[in-house]
């Protein structure tokens, strides 16, 4: 196995430091509580709280950006029992249950399940990742140019055929993203490519600055559109205890889908909400009782909530092993990790040992601490959930300015940020997705020095293609993620039609 | 009937311009000259081509509704929007100005009055100035993030 028992035990001993626990701590708290808020997600949770980790160490500031995200992972579900209003994609299967259950009543069992949910999902992908990440690192050495120019391929790909919305639309959001990461000094030759000009864009656009943009500005402004029909409904949480044939119900349908989870969050591009959905799916279709399900049955929510936080850590290991993300929200913390001066990828196995594994048992603690901030302030957290978005999101409008002027402490930034904004605005309201332009934004420069270095060793592109047995893995992968929606599509019709 | 055709023509000369910046680009004085060319010009060229297929796309659903925006002139909606960029732009202006601190109590002032209304006042005013005085203390002195 991959385990490196002694890194494990001195990332072990760094975690359970008492600042670390702290950071963990508010770190599973800020998350939930932006996390809840109906239109925030996780990705923007960790765009607007990047600025906290300012001054930090490395490896603490790593601990309370995972505690964000599946702090967040957690307080999406909240809004979604309560308000049946998801936080992000991956919450939407706890409505379908989850809101019924609300109705019924019986609000504070339904969150008391996904609490216990989430810790048995997270902790089996924690297990799963203790297990594989070290291999896995160990395979990404052999990776060359040529192969990480087509894992990247690959990557982007798979997020644009997996995102929301239509195909087309998603590819041209990442050759934006793309032709974004273009500004700036080229790195190789000192050519100044597309900056008109401009000293501030000599160094190219921070993509930083991009993501709050989007994700923070953006979606504060699109909330805004719409600010005076949210209503506050008060919701009434109910007794928190679960039954035993609560439990008994909920068990299984927990064990079973967090490995399913975990195995779906490593893959790039699904993330969180496919993981959660096929959970929600598998265990209508296996289940004894069918036609409960959508009506506020106990293992609809316990499913999907063990899966997609166990997603939410899988994908910790693309990210770590390869500096692969593969989602909006992995890749923020991938660009607050390159800005706090750690290179994802297989290396960093080798030189910060420490970091990973501190992570690895910070996030075990991390989801035992959640478990206990979710059921003992249950009511807490429903009354901030109470507080009007009124009053929320122009709070969250300052965050976003704090954090990025002290990005690089520069006012220009302000105006990028804006324009960013109305662009996350933009195309929300063209139903364009936003993860494939973030994401691209952020890999694209490391996608074209592999590209150019590719190219030079192998003398032309149809060589780089057909570099090694990786890259034509690659490449069949690139090309069945782009044929598979149009593969699920012609399924469905052709099942129509025999129907 | 053709508001569905800007967005993808948008697109197109987004494309066409990139591609004729990147064919001008200066050439690079070491190594192969035309090697910061090769990635935009494929980046460009996909860009293009996705736009055009996305132009055919809207051609053909050109006597449906284009109701993408509608959202932006509904209700308040407007005036909250164009208020918000404002209060942006002054609140960039007074940043380094005035400081942190009194320019966030005033933009937050502000935004709370575009958005939460007059009517609870009191509430808006001492919202500001509360969570500017935490946002400061914790980011200075707490993170030791310097402010201006």
């Amino acid at each position: 196995m991959g385990v490196d028992f002694q890194s494990f035990i001195e990332g072990l001993t760094t975690a359970i430091q008492p600042m670390n626990l702290l950071w963990v701590l508010i770190g599973g708290f800020l998350g939930t509580v932006v996390g809840m808020l109906p239109g925030l997600g996780p990705a923007t949770a960790v765009a607007v709280l990047i600025p906290v980790t300012f001054g930090m160490d490395s490896t603490s500031a790593l601990v309370l950006m995972a505690a964000i995200y599946y702090g967040a992972m957690y307080g999406g579900s909240r809004s979604s029992i309560l308000l049946n209003t998801p936080g992000d994609g991956s919450a939407i299967a706890a409505t379908f249950d989850g809101y019924p259950m609300t109705q019924k009543g019986q609000a504070g069992q339904a969150l008391t399940i996904s609490a216990i949910a989430s810790l048995i999902g997270g902790t089996a992908a924690i297990i799963g990742f203790t297990l594989l990440a070290k291999p896995l690192a160990s395979f990404a050495l052999d990776f060359g140019p040529a192969e990480y120019f087509l894992l990247l391929v690959f990557t982007l790909s798979a997020i644009v055929s997996l995102s929301k919305g239509n195909m087309i639309k998603g590819f041209i959001s990442m050759s934006i993203g793309l032709m974004l990461s273009t500004v700036g000094v080229d790195l190789q030759t000192g050519v100044y490519r597309f900056t008109f000009d401009i000293p501030q864009l000599s160094e190219g656009i921070d993509f930083l600055v991009v993501i709050i943009g989007v994700y923070a500005v953006g979606e504060v402004l699109y909330n805004f559109l719409s600010i005076d029909d949210i209503k506050n409904k008060k919701s009434k949480v109910g007794k928190k205890g679960i039954t035993r044939e609560q439990w008994k119900r909920s068990k299984w349908p927990m064990i079973r889908q967090g490995p399913i989870g975990f195995l779906i969050g490593i893959l790039p591009g699904a993330g969180g909400s496919i993981a959660s959905m096929l959970s929600y799916t598998t265990e209508q279709q296996i289940s004894k009782h069918p036609d409960k399900f959508g009506k506020g049955t106990i293992e609809g929510v316990a499913a999907p909530e063990s899966s997609n936080n166990a997603a939410s850590v899988g994908a910790f290991i693309p990210l770590l092993t390869m500096g692969i993300p593969g989602s909006g929200t992995t890749a923020v913390i991938l660009g607050a990790l390159i800005m706090l001066g750690l290179q994802p990828g297989p290396l960093l196995f080798e030189d910060n040992p420490e970091t990973v594994w501190t992570l690895v048992n910070s996030m075990f603690i991390g989801n035992l601490f959640l478990v206990v901030i979710n059921i003992l302030l249950i009511g807490l957290l429903v009354r901030i959930l109470d507080t009007p978005p009124k009053i929320l999101y122009p709070l969250i409008l300052v965050l976003a300015f704090i954090g990025t002027y002290t990005l690089s402490y520069s006012i220009i930034d302000f105006y990028i940020l804006v324009i960013f904004g109305v662009i996350g605005v933009i195309m929300k309201l063209l139903k364009f997705p936003i993860a494939p332009l973030i994401l691209a934004v952020i890999v694209g420069s490391d996608m074209e020095q592999n590209f150019r270095k590719s190219i030079v060793a192998h003398d032309n592109f149809m060589n780089v293609l057909f570099a090694s047995p990786i890259t034509i893995t690659l490449l069949i992968m690139t090309v069945l993620s782009i044929a598979y929606p149009f593969i699920v599509e012609w399924v469905k019709k052709f099942k129509q039609g025999r129907a | 009937m053709m508001a569905r055709l800007i967005v993808p023509s948008f697109f197109i000369t987004i494309g066409i311009v990139y591609l004729v910046l990147t064919v001008n680009l200066p050439r690079s004085r070491t190594g192969d000259p035309t090697a910061p060319l090769y990635f935009p010009l494929i980046i460009g060229s996909v860009l293009l081509l996705f736009s055009i297929i996305y132009f055919v796309q809207e051609w053909r659903k050109r006597d449906e509704k284009f109701e993408a925006f509608k959202a932006l002139f509904v209700g308040r909606a407007p005036f909250i929007i164009v208020s918000t960029l404002i209060m942006i732009f002054v609140y960039t202006f007074l940043f380094e100005r005035i400081g942190f601190l009194f320019s966030t109590i005033i933009f937050l002032t502000a935004l709370l009055f575009i958005v939460n209304g007059r009517k609870p006042w009191i509430k808006n005013i001492l919202i500001s100035v509360l969570f500017s005085v935490v946002f400061w203390y914790a980011f200075s002195e707490l993170l030791s993030v310097s402010l201006p």
